[in-house]
């Protein structure tokens, strides 16, 4: 751990950034109906919209649906969009991941996922994340500010955000009592903003 | 109440990882609403945690663009003015059997809402909310049900399953005392999830996210609106 950390020190907060601010001119364009302007979204946002989707839905062919779901969403709501309350890679991301966490939740039984998270190791998914990196930057940039957190906080973001489990079942399969992991998903998610040097 | 606000605080985190059940979920946006430094701090975690999604990227199958695209130019885009409640969801397609039934719904919303003060801004808004309903009214499995309550007052609900949305529409509902509101329940085989507060008696009010819902109860609660129920339902409507 100490040694990822050293070789991607060099890496400085913000860089990295996605889909900049070419997503929040198309999506102020697509607002307006502009479906050129929506094509050109879809080759900005896809491949993080999709990856999010797969990432939390695992399945091939619902991730598919999910994501097609999604897209026709950002078409559709893009008229409701307020820039004044954030970037547009983070509402697509966040709807992406509401509908992701919609169709894992309601596809699973309670009982079923119980079970799916007693047999999970919780440090796969970081490990995972690890294993993906490749030379994008916020890939990077990710996996170092992860690499700052204590073991239970990223535990606990991780497991909520890539795995798409409640806090309560993030506490049960961490042992954890529910405050303690409200906490820590707080805590972790301060310490990577300042660490990424998010604004909102 | 102010541990309560302390511990909806803590929230922040859990809320922008979407790790909140819906119930829970809904509370939350209702103290969001009234917390200036809650929205900063779930505005700066939500993009954060943005980031975490957008670092596992991953192009799509490069077929379901057209698909994609193909859908786009027959969908019609929501009208623009800024929800109160969380998002619509689900394809809207036209469906012709509906059609009947939701223009009831539009013409019972129309007699509701201007027969109180007939103001051009009040219309202007009413255009633009019909807009939002009639992406629900015309989803193939929307359903009507009503109900009856006290003292003569009637509930409209329009529910959705593949959307997982239900438009409530209140009549001859009495206003209530300054310091009461009315607040609306989808109860399910867990029990009473909050809807949302009614702004107004008659306004309408869209909610969604409450799977396996079976009644939609509407209760007098304190301004601010009640975590669970505290008063016997004014109207209730079996959504069976």
């Amino acid at each position: 751990m100490a040694k990822r950390e050293r070789t991607l020190q060099s890496i400085p907060p913000g860089a990295g950034a996605p889909a900049g601010p070419e997503a929040d001119d198309l999506l102020a364009l697509v607002a307006r109906g502009d479906e050129a302007a929506f094509e050109r979204l879809y080759d900005v946002v896809s491949a993080p919209v999709f990856g999010l989707v797969r990432r939390v839905v695992r399945d091939q062919a619902q991730s598919e649906e999910v994501f097609q779901e999604v897209m026709l969403e950002v078409w559709r709501t893009a008229t409701r969009f307020d820039p004044g309350r954030g970037r547009a890679m983070t509402w697509i991301l966040t709807l992406t991941h509401r509908r992701a966490v919609d169709r894992v939740r309601s596809a699973q039984a309670a009982s079923t996922r119980e079970e799916h998270a007693a047999r999970l190791d919780p440090h796969r998914p970081f490990d995972e994340v690890s294993e993906q990196v490749s030379g994008r930057l916020e890939q990077r940039q990710v996996r170092r500010c992860l690499s700052f957190l204590t073991g239970l906080q990223r535990e606990s973001v991780v497991l909520a955000y890539y795995q798409g489990y409640s806090y309560p079942e993030v506490a049960s399969l961490l042992g954890l009592p529910l405050g303690t992991v409200k906490t820590r998903m707080r805590d972790g998610l301060i310490r990577l903003r300042d660490c990424m040097g998010v604004t909102g | 109440m102010r541990s309560t606000s302390a511990d909806l605080h803590t929230l922040t985190g859990a809320y922008a990882l979407n790790a909140l059940s819906g119930p829970e979920r809904t509370a939350f946006e209702t103290h969001l609403a009234r917390c200036e430094s809650c929205a900063t701090e779930v505005a700066e975690l939500t993009a954060t945690a943005a980031r975490l999604g957008a670092a596992v990227e991953f192009a799509p199958p490069a077929h379901l663009k057209d698909r994609v695209l193909a859908a786009a130019a027959e969908t019609r885009q929501l009208s623009p003015h800024t929800p109160r409640l969380p998002r619509p969801r689900g394809l809207g397609r036209a469906g012709g059997a509906l059609l009947a039934a939701a223009c009831l719904v539009a013409v019972a919303f129309v007699a509701v809402e201007v027969s109180g003060s007939g103001r051009d801004d009040q219309l202007a808004q009413l255009s633009s909310q019909y807009g939002r309903f009639s992406d629900l009214l015309t989803t193939p499995d929307a359903r009507i049900f009503t109900g009856t309550g006290t003292n003569g007052a009637t509930g409209t609900a329009v529910m959705s399953p593949s959307r997982n949305e239900m438009l409530f529409l209140g009549k001859d509902l009495p206003s209530p005392s300054g310091d009461r509101v009315y607040q609306l329940w989808m109860v399910n085989g867990e029990g009473p999830h909050s809807a949302g507060v009614l702004s107004s008696p008659t306004a309408p009010i869209v909610a969604n996210g409450i799977p396996g819902a079976e009644r939609v109860a509407l209760t007098l609660e304190p301004r601010g609106g009640s975590p669970v129920p505290t008063g016997d339902p004014v109207v209730e409507i079996k959504l069976a």
